[in-house]
């Protein structure tokens, strides 16, 4: 085999001397001649309908322009799968931190100043907050005119109530995964300008080329009048995935003709983007005397507060997950996304995958508990192999390296300290006393060819 | 407004400041030097790290009225023309660096460490580094490469 130039070389990442020297530029470092600056104003109410009262803050120092809703050209609408965020909110929020109006000064400031003049009358409605009651008949309606439950992933495989009526040990039991932030070290910041007839909009993001059609759609104008340009990114594991100020940064330097930019502070940052979507797992396994797993039924609630983000996306993954890497033949899973008006939930790294081994894995060692087995045992006997067929019907066909990971696991802890195997967790075949890592990995090798 | 005699990275600045600024609003600011972040504005993060009289600090819970005449080294500094600082060096060859957003704060929390302490052990050098967050690296790296660029300081001292 020659040679590769880059797979199995080490080279050094591009941007890194930039990053290391200081002059890589995110957006908050690039300053624009001219430049005026924007601030948000966010709901401080989970659920209600509202009323704008723009005067003190017009008049105060610096004030150039207060964006609302009526200021949106185009479709006041975006969203990654539904199109259910506004740009700015025209008459009901949905979640505390929705933006409610965007302000323009001549300084960060003086914007930031301006927004707590911004007189906001709320008019409360009960809001819910629990995924389970919103599915509920008559629970407030987040969005109003449709379901709070946007999808229902179910997975059907052999006969549950078989699989548990020949189980030596069934255990059922509820876990609950939390909102967990994302917080990239970089808050977000954007900046946006008129370059002849199109608008051109700095920001950190994931997705520059969705971007692009959810601020011309916004704005109303054609594709090709909108740039967007993805300086350098201070980390998002899945956090800039959804708009942030993209739009409102367009809206306002269309108007002005003069460069906007805004920063935002930790806090504000905290409220703009999404979270990991908690989730609400019940779980009931049943094992044979030897351990083989024989029925899994699963219920999973995930909280995608105020917006769907990647709800759909996200509850099928971890309706798919919830077996965990285990061969079981008699499978029941129904996994729902419903709307709260909790922070929306979005993508975050795993994007399902994460929440559910909080509760399959922990589910494995009860089960090893009562059949008098060890975790380790319980898992060789269960593990995906190559030629596994998963809950929803995926023949396992390449490489499954599961059964060798534990493997090498199960050596570097066995006779010694949890740390050994923490270590060998983290270090791999290296940390295995005696072991000869090439063998190892020839083994795992051969075995995938 | 008040005036502030500062020298950073070896030149010698007198600045007309407003009162209320941060050291880190007029490295960033007045000075220009963007190499400096801000994560936090809290004391939390450590993105804003420069070195103050030799100790690395958070510029943004320092006042910059507080800093007449002191001396500060940030990230823009550290370069010379034999090339790049050997924490800097050792960053990049150990592939410490992902988004980059910590990094100027890391380094200068490293190199702060080093000139007093040439030869740290691996606890020294997480106790140096611990109020500088990464999101992304998991740290490894970083303290590898401190050891790397602790090694070659301690060369270079033998050989002179
Ligand atoms: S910005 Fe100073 S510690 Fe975070
Ligand atoms: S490299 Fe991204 S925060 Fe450290």
């Amino acid at each position: 085999m020659s040679t590769l130039k880059s797979v199995g070389q080490r080279i050094q990442r591009k941007d890194a001397r930039a990053k290391l020297t200081g002059t890589a530029l995110y957006p908050q470092d690039i300053e624009m001649e001219n430049c005026v600056y924007g601030a948000t104003v966010r709901s401080e109410i989970p659920h209600g309908y509202f009323t704008l009262d723009l005067t003190e803050a017009e008049k105060a120092p610096g004030v150039i322009r207060i964006f609302t809703a009526a200021d949106v050209t185009g479709h006041n609408v975006h969203g990654v799968l539904f199109k259910d965020h506004e740009v700015l909110c025209a008459r009901k929020v949905r979640r505390v931190g929705d933006p409610i109006a965007f302000v323009v000064a001549e300084t960060q400031a003086q914007a930031d100043d301006a927004c707590a003049l911004v007189k906001v009358s709320y008019e409360a409605l009960p809001a819910v907050f629990d995924p389970k009651e919103a599915m509920k008949e008559g629970a407030p309606q987040v969005h109003d005119g449709k379901d709070n439950l946007i999808y229902h992933y179910k997975c059907r495989r052999g006969d549950v109530t078989k699989g548990f009526a020949d189980s030596a040990v069934v255990i059922e039991r509820e876990y609950v995964s939390p909102f967990v932030d994302h917080v990239f070290l970089q808050p977000e910041s954007g900046l946006a300008y008129m370059e002849e007839d199109k608008v051109i909009v700095v920001a950190s993001t994931q997705y520059p080329h969705f971007d692009q059609i959810e601020v011309a759609e916004a704005i109303g104008w054609e594709l090709e009048q909108v740039v967007i340009l993805n300086p350098v990114v201070g980390g998002a594991f899945g956090g800039r995935e959804d708009i942030s100020m993209q739009i409102h940064l367009a809206l306002a330097t269309i108007a002005l003709g003069r460069p906007v930019k805004t920063t935002m502070a930790r806090e504000e940052s905290f409220y703009a983007h999404s979270k990991r979507h908690p989730v609400f797992m019940r779980l009931k396994v049943g094992a044979a005397e030897d351990g083989k797993l024989l029925a899994l039924e699963a219920e999973l609630h995930g909280d995608t507060g105020a917006y769907a983000s990647w709800a759909i996306n996200v509850m099928r993954k971890a309706g798919v997950h919830i077996t965990g890497p285990y061969e079981i033949e008699n499978v029941f899973v129904d996994s729902y996304s419903v709307y709260t008006n909790n922070p929306y939930a979005g993508a975050m790294r795993g994007f399902g995958a994460t929440q559910v081994p909080v509760a399959y894995e922990q589910h494995m060692d009860i089960l090893a508990e009562a059949l008098g087995m060890t975790p380790y045992e319980i898992r060789m006997k269960n593990l995906f192999r190559k030629g596994s067929v998963t809950a929803n019907g995926q023949v396992l066909t390449e490489s499954v390296p599961l059964e060798t990971c534990l493997e090498i696991l199960n050596q570097a802890m066995n006779g010694g300290s949890e740390a050994a195997g923490l270590d060998a967790a983290s270090s791999g075949t290296k940390a295995v006393p005696g072991s000869d890592s090439a063998a190892v990995q020839e083994r795992s090798v051969t075995e995938h060819a | 407004m008040i005036t502030l005699n500062l020298n950073v990275n070896g030149k010698d600045h007198r600045l007309e400041i407003e009162d209320h600024m941060r050291l880190l609003d007029v490295i960033r600011g007045p000075l220009g030097l963007t190499g400096t972040k801000e994560g936090c504005g809290e004391g939390e993060c450590g993105a804003c790290t420069v070195i103050l009289d030799g100790n690395a600090v958070d510029s943004c819970l320092v006042l910059a009225a507080q800093c007449e005449g002191k001396k500060i080294v940030t990230i823009e500094g550290l370069e010379t023309a034999d090339g790049l600082d050997p924490v800097q060096q050792a960053f990049l060859d150990n592939g410490a660096v992902q988004c980059g957003y910590c990094i100027p704060g890391m380094v200068l929390s490293a190199k702060a460490l080093l000139d007093k302490n040439v030869a740290p052990d691996d606890n020294e050098i997480k106790e140096a580094i611990s109020g500088n967050l990464c999101r992304c690296t998991g740290y490894d790296k970083m303290v590898k490469a401190i050891k790397t660029a602790s090694e070659v300081m301690q060369e270079r001292g033998e050989q002179k």
